[in-house]
C-alpha cells in the first residue's frame, strides 16, 4: 500500500517538474530576443556617459527618443517605422552593436519593440540587444537620472 | 549590533520612509495644481475647475490601454456631466497627455471625439507632471471633489463607475 502511495507521488512529482520545464520552455520561446541580449539600462547609461569607451548605436522604435545621443526612428508598430528601421541598419556591418530601446508601456504591453527585434533577427544581426525596460522609460531610465537628450 | 544602533538603524528607516511617502500623492491630499496648454496653446489650470467633481485621466495616443478606456470615459462623462454629487456640482474629465507629437495626439482626440478639456506639454515620459504625481505607468488618473481633494486614484473600468456612483446625491 505504502509502495504504491509513493509510487503515485513519485509519479504526480514528475508529471509536475515536466510541465513546469515545458512552461518555462514556452515562455522563454515567445519572446524574439534571450536573456542574454537584454541589455542593463545602468550598463547602458555608464557606457553613454564614458565618451572613451566603443558606443553602440542607440535606435529609439517608441514614441520619443528620449536616451541622450539615441536616434528616433518611430514607432515600429507602424510599417513605415519598421521600414525606416530597415533603411537604418541595411549597411552597418552584422556584428555591429545596436540597442533597441521603446520604453512606452510595459514590456508585455508594448506593440513596438518585438517587431523591431524581430527584423533585426531576420536580417541576421549578431550582437543587437534590447534595453531592458520592463516597466517604461521615465521608471527604469529617467527615475533613475541617467543620460537624457536636451 | 547593540541597542543604540539598532535604534540608530530603525530612526533612519521611519525617516526614509516618511519622506519618501511625503513625495507620493495620498487620498485626501490636495492634488497639486496643473497648468498645461490646451490644443489651441491656451494655458488651462486644473483649479479652474474647482466646485466639481474632476477625473484627472493621464494618457497618451501610443497607449494602447488608454485608447481602449476612452470610450468608457466618454459615456461616464456624458452620464454624470451635470449630476450634483455630495461635494461637488457636475463632473469634468481633465485630460493630460503624455504625448511628444501634437499631430498624434491632436489626431487621437478628433479619431475618438474626445469633448473635454485636453492638455499637454508634449514632453512624453520626461514631463515634470508625471514626476509630480509619481505616475509609473499608464493610464492613470486621479479623482478630485470640488476642493480639489483627492478621493480615489488610479480606478477603471466598473470600479471607477461604482465610485462616481457612490458620491453622487
Amino acid at each position: 500500500m505504502k509502495v504504491k502511495y509513493i509510487k503515485i507521488t513519485t509519479l504526480f512529482f514528475t508529471i509536475g517538474i515536466l510541465a513546469f520545464v515545458l512552461v518555462s520552455f514556452k515562455a522563454q520561446q515567445k519572446e524574439p530576443w534571450t536573456s542574454e541580449q537584454l541589455l542593463a539600462p545602468e550598463s547602458l547609461a555608464k557606457t553613454i556617459d564614458n565618451p572613451q569607451l566603443h558606443q553602440p548605436i542607440v535606435l529609439c522604435v517608441g514614441p520619443a527618443a528620449t536616451i541622450k545621443n539615441s536616434i528616433e526612428i518611430g514607432a515600429t508598430r507602424e510599417k513605415e517605422n519598421l521600414d525606416k528601421l530597415k533603411e537604418k541598419v541595411k549597411n552597418l556591418p552584422k556584428n555591429e552593436n545596436i540597442v533597441l530601446y521603446c520604453g512606452c508601456c510595459p514590456f508585455d504591453k508594448c506593440p513596438n519593440i518585438r517587431p523591431a527585434f524581430e527584423l533585426l533577427n531576420q536580417m541576421q544581426f549578431k550582437n543587437h540587444k534590447l534595453l531592458n525596460l520592463p516597466h517604461n522609460l521615465k521608471v527604469d531610465w529617467i527615475d533613475h537620472g541617467y543620460p537624457v537628450n536636451n | 549590533m547593540n541597542g543604540k544602533s539598532l535604534l540608530a538603524c530603525l530612526c533612519i528607516i521611519i525617516t526614509s520612509f516618511s519622506f519618501s511617502q511625503a513625495q507620493s500623492l495620498n487620498i485626501g491630499n490636495t492634488a497639486p495644481e496643473i497648468e498645461l496648454p490646451n490644443l489651441a496653446g491656451d494655458t488651462v489650470a486644473l483649479s479652474s475647475f474647482r466646485g466639481k467633481i474632476v477625473l484627472i485621466d493621464f494618457w497618451a495616443s501610443w497607449c494602447g490601454p488608454c485608447i481602449a478606456e476612452q470610450p468608457e470615459l466618454l459615456s461616464l462623462y456624458k452620464k454624470y456631466r451635470n449630476v450634483n454629487f455630495s461635494n461637488g456640482e457636475g463632473f469634468e474629465i481633465y485630460g493630460v497627455s503624455l504625448d511628444n507629437k501634437k499631430v498624434a495626439w491632436q489626431n487621437q482626440i478628433v479619431k475618438q471625439q474626445i469633448v473635454w478639456t485636453q492638455v499637454s506639454d508634449l514632453k512624453y515620459w520626461s514631463s515634470p507632471i508625471a514626476k509630480t504625481y509619481g505616475i509609473q505607468e499608464l493610464p492613470f488618473n486621479v479623482l478630485i471633489d470640488g476642493r480639489g481633494i483627492i478621493l480615489a486614484m488610479n480606478l477603471h473600468g466598473d470600479e471607477l463607475a461604482k465610485a462616481l456612483n457612490q458620491i453622487k446625491h
